[in-house]
């Protein structure tokens, strides 16, 4: 057994990793040796810049594929690490002649390359703490607008810098060179440095803090709803991806033998972000498959436009060919590429497959796992998650919310006791999701409070609040898509190992309480709606909450499902001692699942009791009801 | 005083061409909630057309009109070629189809056409100027300013009062809802690449009427102001697009004018971080653009 808290499993999360990496970097060291052993000097420098190009593109993806947040700035970072690179590494004889008059007496610093790869690091982090802190504050997510727009001036201001401060830079013509002979010899610290980082690129997916980073990229919200502070993962992404970047940049610079403003913009930017597209942005394998293939594709472009078209012995030799195939073929396969990718494959060749994962789960299959006991059998009263539960009620007070012009809640308040199950009911437009959405933190209140036992939460962030024990389920279905239904709930569990004190409920138990653990190993986003709407269930009990918040459980359901579901919601709160607040417009499936009712029309509680007292109540009748004999009809 | 309203008047001309930009990539953003980097485009193609028409010994009375329907046609055939099979995407893939679209014709113009500068003449009234008391003010700038006036009264008669403008404005405002109401996705959406491609055809006039020359790349200047002043107007917000433009224009002329002269060439990277700031404090933009996730 292993010790609860702990989710890293060693082979999963570490060996294969390592192992799949290893592979991949020997298919492109020992590949790019036979094409260099067969093609002489300029197949050694097409393999080098491949190699390169491999380490920069990783150093992307650890930050866009992980976090989901596009970034066109990462080039821009490179631009720092380069100079900061050129202008320590290069001796100062040289620098006398092409930058006298260096500020700080940068022309008397002579530091070996690795010293200098080091401090370029260091400088190229600190920018990356800066923007990561602009980034964060705009409240980047995935896809987000303003996260493209200040990555995009980073890139901006470093290239117009590198234009204007030409005492340090160099400027436009000259740029920055070290003498002849003076730069990379060999490929060996090239090599060494290609496995490091794709090991460290597969470890940090695989790490908690990149699972936690995954779940933000696939749904913000929900992440946040789960406890999970999306900044924590970006950061983290953004610091070790910049370090990559920086690393891959010095090398570049120090191969090349001289950096100038072009060498790290425009071009470079859609070279690298094509690379990593085509084969996959949200996977390491993928990433490097974009290296090899668009490498190839440019080199083969490129010799179509300057030597027309010969292929495998094959030549085509028309007028109208040599016209088609000219200078600027490469611009065009890389244009062409990008459009074509995103049209027809946004998630590139491999979507999110990786070599070690699909190794892993060959090698897993071999052996197959014994089905856990469900909780039920485990725990038949309950875990006993929270220590002390004495008077640790849910309370909301007066809660009111504008939108605009509407009042979606007006003074509505309510209490939950800790194990009771309580239904909220109303019909539609009535405020029930608002109150939820309030106390979950998603929207804030103009009025009003809620606390659970002692600790008051209405202005607190998401995550705090499902830390602090209130975990809902969302009434349109937002799980982690791209993560199979296992790391769903681990996902929960994780983050509860680390905020919810007490027992947690074991990972594999929920599953199989839910239903779900043959198909433990799918994604989640390819499961039938019954599946997914469980699976959500697992998820939040997974927090160990003190309260679940369940918005319209079976919405979308047959009446047998719906049926189905009071069992399995009662089952599974009691399992993980936690209290329930439902909502539903279906008075079938609240009176069947509630020990009390709360109705609320037109952002106001008219009515609160026992199911019983609740369908007795006039008012309750009149306003949600209708008709009487409708009413009858339902009850 | 003298200097200040002297920037006011130049930062007016130079906003207004920005202004119609922004408004362009704005009723795009609106519609299909894509950041249309491929905008500067327009700007490339009707140069060469510019070029050609020039090159036939005709005058600016042809080319005028000329630019504007090529412009409005190419707006309609990269929507028909690549932006339509994008529609209701993920931001990122819209994001990069409008990039693979700007790198695929530059260099399309690159190849076939010419690396190099292509010259047209200016007219010969760009360079006239008057004076009111001690400030000196250009034609151009009158005519400009003018234009993009006219352009965008008839743009806002045709957005508040013709079918087409309100189910222009239903879709921005939720297409969905639009959608059920019986708006046709396909009418609207080509309707307001039509829409940008004519306010992107009438700056390209006066674009190219300063610039007097085209080369592959010459949209992407044009491209980076009215995506710029669109954000600073909050990207989805008509009016946003339109200040944002305008402001866009004062802000550059005002720091060119008075930053130190080492660092004036940093202008634009200046105005960038200023809206990098701004995308930081203010998430939405100056004017913002609700648009509240459902959940």
């Amino acid at each position: 057994m292993k010790h609860p808290g702990s989710f890293a499993d060693a082979r999963r999360d570490v060996a294969f990793p390592m192992t799949g990496a290893a592979l991949l970097a020997a298919v492109l060291i020992v590949g790019g040796a036979v094409y260099s052993a067969a093609g002489g000097a300029t197949a050694d420098k097409l393999v080098t810049a491949m190699l390169i190009d491999a380490i920069m593109v990783v150093g992307l993806q650890i930050y866009i594929g992980n976090t989901g947040v596009f970034s066109f700035g990462h080039i821009g970072f490179a631009a720092v690490a380069g100079y900061a690179f050129a202008v320590l590494a290069i001796e100062p004889a040289r620098k006398s002649t092409v930058i006298r008059n260096a500020p700080w007496g940068l022309n008397e610093v002579h530091l070996t390359p690795v010293q200098a790869t080091a401090v370029a690091s260091l400088v190229t982090l600190a920018a990356a703490v800066v923007v990561g802190w602009g980034l964060a504050r705009s409240g980047a997510k995935s896809g987000s607008v303003s996260a493209a727009v200040i990555t995009l001036a980073l890139l901006f201001v470093t290239h117009e810098l590198a234009l204007n401060w030409t005492d340090l830079t160099g400027g436009d013509r000259a740029g920055l060179s070290f003498r002849i002979g003076n730069t990379l010899e060999g490929r060996t610290v090239i090599y060494a440095v290609l496995v490091a980082v794709i090991v460290v690129a597969r470890l940090f997916a695989q790490s908690r803090i990149g699972r936690l980073a995954q779940a933000a990229r696939e749904d913000n919200l929900a992440a946040r709803a789960m406890g999970v502070n999306p900044v924590a993962g970006q950061v983290a992404a953004l610091l070790l991806s910049v370090l990559v970047v920086a690393v891959a940049a010095s090398l570049r610079v120090y191969d090349i033998g001289n950096i100038t403003p072009k060498f790290f913009f425009f071009d470079y930017t859609l070279l690298t972000l094509v690379m990593l597209i085509v084969g996959g942005r949200n996977s390491v394998t993928g990433a490097l498959s974009g290296v090899v293939i668009i490498t190839a594709g440019r080199e083969l472009t490129r010799r179509f436009a300057s030597d027309g078209f010969e292929f495998f012995g094959a030549s085509l030799d028309a007028p109208v060919v040599d016209w088609l195939l000219r200078e600027g073929l490469t611009q065009i396969f890389l244009g062409a590429a990008m459009l074509g990718f995103m049209i027809l494959r946004t998630n590139g060749l491999l979507g999110d497959w990786e070599l070690d994962t699909w190794l892993w789960r060959r090698w897993r299959r071999r052996k197959p796992e014994e089905r856990p006991e469900p909780l039920a059998e485990i725990a038949p009263v309950g875990l006993h998650v929270e220590v002390d539960r004495e008077g640790a009620a849910l309370e909301v007070h007066d809660l009111a919310v504008d939108f605009g012009g509407f009042r979606a809640l007006d003074g509505a308040g309510l209490t939950v006791a800790p194990d009771e199950v309580v239904g909220l009911i109303g019909p539609n437009g009535a405020g029930k999701t608002t109150l939820v959405n309030v106390i979950t933190g998603v929207v804030a209140p103009s009025a009003g409070w809620f606390k659970v036992g002692e600790r008051e939460l209405t202005s607190a962030p998401s995550h705090d609040i499902a830390r602090a024990g209130l975990v809902r389920t969302f009434q349109n279905l937002r799980l982690f898509g791209a993560l199979t239904v296992h790391q769903n709930v681990e996902l929960a569990a994780r983050v509860a190992a680390q905020h919810r004190p007490g027992n947690h409920p074991p990972v594999d138990a929920l599953i199989a309480e839910a239903g779900l653990w043959d198909v433990r190993g799918r994604r989640a986003r390819e499961l039938d709606y019954g599946s997914a709407r469980r699976l959500e269930l697992a998820r939040a009990a997974a927090m160990a909450p003190a309260y679940l918040l369940l918005d319209e459980p079976t919405s979308g359901m047959s009446d047998a499902e719906s049926a189905e579901m009071i069992g399995r919601i009662r089952h599974m709160a009691a399992a993980v001692d936690a209290g329930v607040l439902v909502i539903d417009h279906d008075l079938n499936f609240i009176t069947g699942i509630s020990d009390r009712i709360y109705v609320l029309d037109q952002g106001q509680v008219i009515s609160a009791g026992t199911p019983d007292e609740v369908q007795a109540d006039p008012a309750v009748r009149a306003a949600y009801l209708g008709a009487e004999s409708d009413a009858e009809g339902r009850a | 005083m003298t200097e200040l309203a002297q920037n006011v008047i130049d930062g007016l001309g130079r906003g207004s061409i920005y202004a119609l930009l922004a408004l362009g990539i704005a009723v795009i953003f609106g519609v299909m909630h894509l950041l249309n980097f491929a905008h500067g485009e327009l700007i490339t193609v009707s140069g060469y057309v510019a070029y050609w028409v020039f090159s036939a010994g005709l005058n600016w009375y042809w080319i005028a009109p000329l630019v504007v329907l090529v412009s409005v046609g190419t707006a309609l055939a990269i929507e028909q070629v690549a932006f339509r099979w994008v529609r209701g995407a993920a931001d990122f893939t819209m994001l990069l189809t409008s990039f693979g679209v700007h790198f695929v014709v530059q260099a399309v113009f690159f190849m076939y056409v010419s690396a190099s500068v292509r010259n047209f003449d200016r007219p010969r009234w760009i360079t006239n100027t008057f004076d009111v008391g001690p400030v000196t003010i250009e034609v151009f700038d009158v005519v400009v300013v003018a234009v993009t006036a006219l352009t965008l009264a008839a743009t806002a008669a045709v957005l508040l009062r013709t079918m087409f403008g309100l189910s222009l404005r239903a879709a921005a405002e939720d297409f969905d809802a639009a959608r059920l109401m019986g708006v046709k996705s396909d009418r609207v959406i080509r309707g307001a690449f039509a829409l940008s491609g004519v306010l992107a055809g009438i700056a390209a006039i006066f674009w190219l009427m300063r610039a007097g020359q085209t080369t592959p790349s010459a949209g992407i200047t044009p491209m980076l102001k009215g995506v710029l002043a669109a954000l600073i107007g909050g990207l989805g917000s008509l009016r946003g697009a339109v200040l944002g433009g305008l402001l866009l224009g004062l802000a550059e002329v005002l720091l060119r004018s008075r930053l130190p002269d080492g660092i004036a060439g940093l202008t634009d990277g200046v105005v960038f971080v200023l809206i990098a700031l701004l995308f930081i404090f203010r998430p939405g933009g100056l004017i913002t653009v609700s648009r509240a996730e459902r959940v």
